[in-house]
């Protein structure tokens, strides 16, 4: 009995134990060198001082254990501080226009009609080009001196607007482009969760006599709650990354007005000696910002979901 | 009133398509302008001359031909690193069984959270430590291994029925031959959707080449497209000519696979 057993399993296993490992040995490898080594190492460096620009001479600025003294120092520091608030206005504006577009967008192209492919592909064709690309073309248009933008606001008897160089436009600018520019990818998304919605629950509430507007409400809504709550998440993380955008449009400028949490994690460490122990600390808290900001949406939309 | 209504449907969907064209276009359009009618008052939408003085100037400044190689170079390695590597895996944790499988898996999955924005200055030391810095090995290697990719995979080969790989063992095949030639063949739709993927990420990518490259020669063309933008006195024909230039390939790849994008998307709402 026992025999077979054994005798069986051997048949059902002809490949010697280590070959699984053969197949994921290379991802994982590359995953342990340049990922999981990498984020252990950023927490362990953030509670020294050390630099990529080292400076032994400056007192009190050698490699030397430290203690929570970077975390301490980011809290009261005004640089961090003004990015990190930049980033969560930009996260607070970007994140809700981009929801509401792209739904917005799904809800008039998930309809079949002629010429829907090319609408849908033209709304999606942002999405395929780098922010860089996309940073050079708004620059072209919004530029003060000679950008089509302020043509045509003359021609409408408007004087020149600074677009990219008034602090308060800038960020406004910023985050337009932003959400133009990711529209068509979470479009695509919300396209996929309306499409998943059975076409039964449309009719059961057309037999009810509901209203477009109640069929929205009540079947629409309740059933894409997944999908609005992956676009949520996935477009925060994204924001919160924001970085080339401003990089091509603004530099960081007017001031500091848009300099956000990557540049100035960036410059910190490239730019000040004995740094990289305090640039660390700061991307710790930010990794741990958007940790928390990922796991309260997705509670809160858990829990909104059973109710 | 039917029929004006679906006037102004038709209108407001022109407006939208208007909307998300008109710029991308504007910036094709102005890089065949001449130096003269690029700041000509008022712009007229159609260049009046249609010219390549832009595009000739642009490859001269700062050397773009290279800048192309380099970016086409690393796309390519990458990418077919990044295929092979990720189908192994996701044909793994779909058709063995092995002490840690899931674990690992979960484990793959959860570096997701930690991108390269988040983890940028410890990752430069690391890069360095392996000598990676300042080489385009340096772009190659480290973005190829993709959490995204091996999900995909692994997905795909759930369906694959077991007695097709017990029938390739009965047969005596041994475990690679029958990845390569039973499982391959038969993972085409998903193979070209990661190969699409990852040609794109690769291509647009601007935060490793930024981590990665310092000298002047090793840029890739998104790192360049930055660094040209970011000069005090921004050369806008060059520029708008090579950004016109960049988008070309991504263009090529987008008219051709179209589907692949919209499905890839929708089935992992994932981006790179």
């Amino acid at each position: 009995m026992g025999d077979t057993v054994s005798a069986g399993r051997r048949r059902m296993r002809q490949y010697p134990a280590w070959v699984p490992y053969a197949f994921i040995a290379p991802s994982v490898l590359i995953f342990a060198l340049f990922i999981v080594w990498p984020a252990l190492n950023g927490f362990y460096q953030s509670v020294f001082t050390r630099g990529i620009i080292v400076r032994p001479d400056i007192p009190g600025l050698g490699a030397a254990y430290v203690g929570l003294a970077n975390y301490e120092r980011v809290l009261g520091d005004e640089r961090f501080l003004s990015a990190l608030g930049n980033t969560l206005l930009f996260s607070a504006a970007t994140v809700p226009l981009i929801m509401l577009l792209s739904l917005a967008l799904a809800l008039v192209l998930q309809k079949r009609f002629r010429g829907v492919g090319a609408a849908r592909a033209v709304v999606y064709w942002p999405s395929m080009i780098s922010f860089i690309m996309v940073g050079i073309a708004w620059k072209w248009i919004l530029n003060f001196e000679s950008g089509i933008a302020n043509y045509l606001l003359g021609l409408a008897g408007s004087p020149k607007v600074g677009w990219l160089v008034s602090p308060s436009l800038a960020m406004a600018s910023i985050v337009g482009v932003s959400a133009w520019a990711s529209a068509g990818f979470y479009m695509v998304m919300y396209i996929g969760g309306l499409n998943s919605i059975p076409e039964v629950y449309y009719e059961a509430a057309l037999i009810d006599g509901a209203s477009s507007l109640e069929r929205f409400r009540y079947v629409t809504l309740p059933l894409l709650r997944p999908t609005i709550l992956l676009v949520m998440v996935l477009a925060t993380i994204n924001c919160f990354k924001v970085y080339q955008q401003s990089r091509v449009l603004t530099a960081g400028g007017p001031g500091r007005a848009t300099v956000f949490l990557v540049q100035n994690i960036y410059e910190e460490a490239f730019k000040l000696p004995n740094s990289v122990g305090y640039a660390s600390a700061q991307s710790a808290l930010f990794f741990l910002v958007m940790l928390a900001l990922t796991l309260v949406q997705l509670r809160l939309g858990g829990r909104d979901g059973e109710a | 009133m039917r029929a004006i209504l679906s006037a102004l449907k038709a209108l407001a969907l022109c407006l939208v398509a208007a909307v998300f064209l008109l710029p991308m276009l504007w910036l094709v359009l102005s890089s065949f302008k001449g130096t003269q009618e690029l700041v000509a008052w008022p712009p007229r939408f159609l260049p009046k001359a249609w010219t390549l003085a832009n595009y000739a100037a642009g490859l001269r400044y700062g050397d773009f031909p290279r800048f192309f190689a380099n970016t086409a170079i690393a796309t390519a390695a990458s990418t077919l690193l990044s295929v092979s590597i990720s189908a192994m895996a996701g044909y793994a944790f779909a058709k063995y069984r092995f002490p840690g499988r899931d674990a690992i898996f979960v484990a793959i999955l959860a570096t997701l959270m930690f991108s390269l924005e988040v983890i940028l200055i410890p990752m430069f030391l690391t890069l360095k430590q392996f000598g990676l810095i300042n080489s385009l090995w340096g772009i190659i290697i480290p973005p190829a291994a993709t959490p995204t990719g091996i999900f995909l995979m692994r997905q795909y080969c759930l369906g694959l029925p077991d007695e097709l790989l017990e029938a390739a063992r009965m047969d005596g095949a041994g475990e690679g031959l029958i990845f390569a030639r039973v499982v391959l063949p038969l993972a085409g739709t998903v193979l070209s959707t990661l190969t699409i993927f990852s040609f794109v990420w690769r291509w647009n990518d601007f935060m490793w080449p930024f981590l990665v490259i310092n000298d002047d020669e090793l840029q890739t063309v998104q790192l360049a497209l930055a660094n040209f933008v970011g000069q005090y006195a921004v050369e806008w024909g060059g520029l708008l000519a090579m950004t016109s230039l960049s988008m070309l390939p991504m263009l090529l790849v987008f008219l051709v696979f179209q589907r692949y994008f919209m499905k890839g998307i929708a089935m992992t709402g994932l981006k790179a």
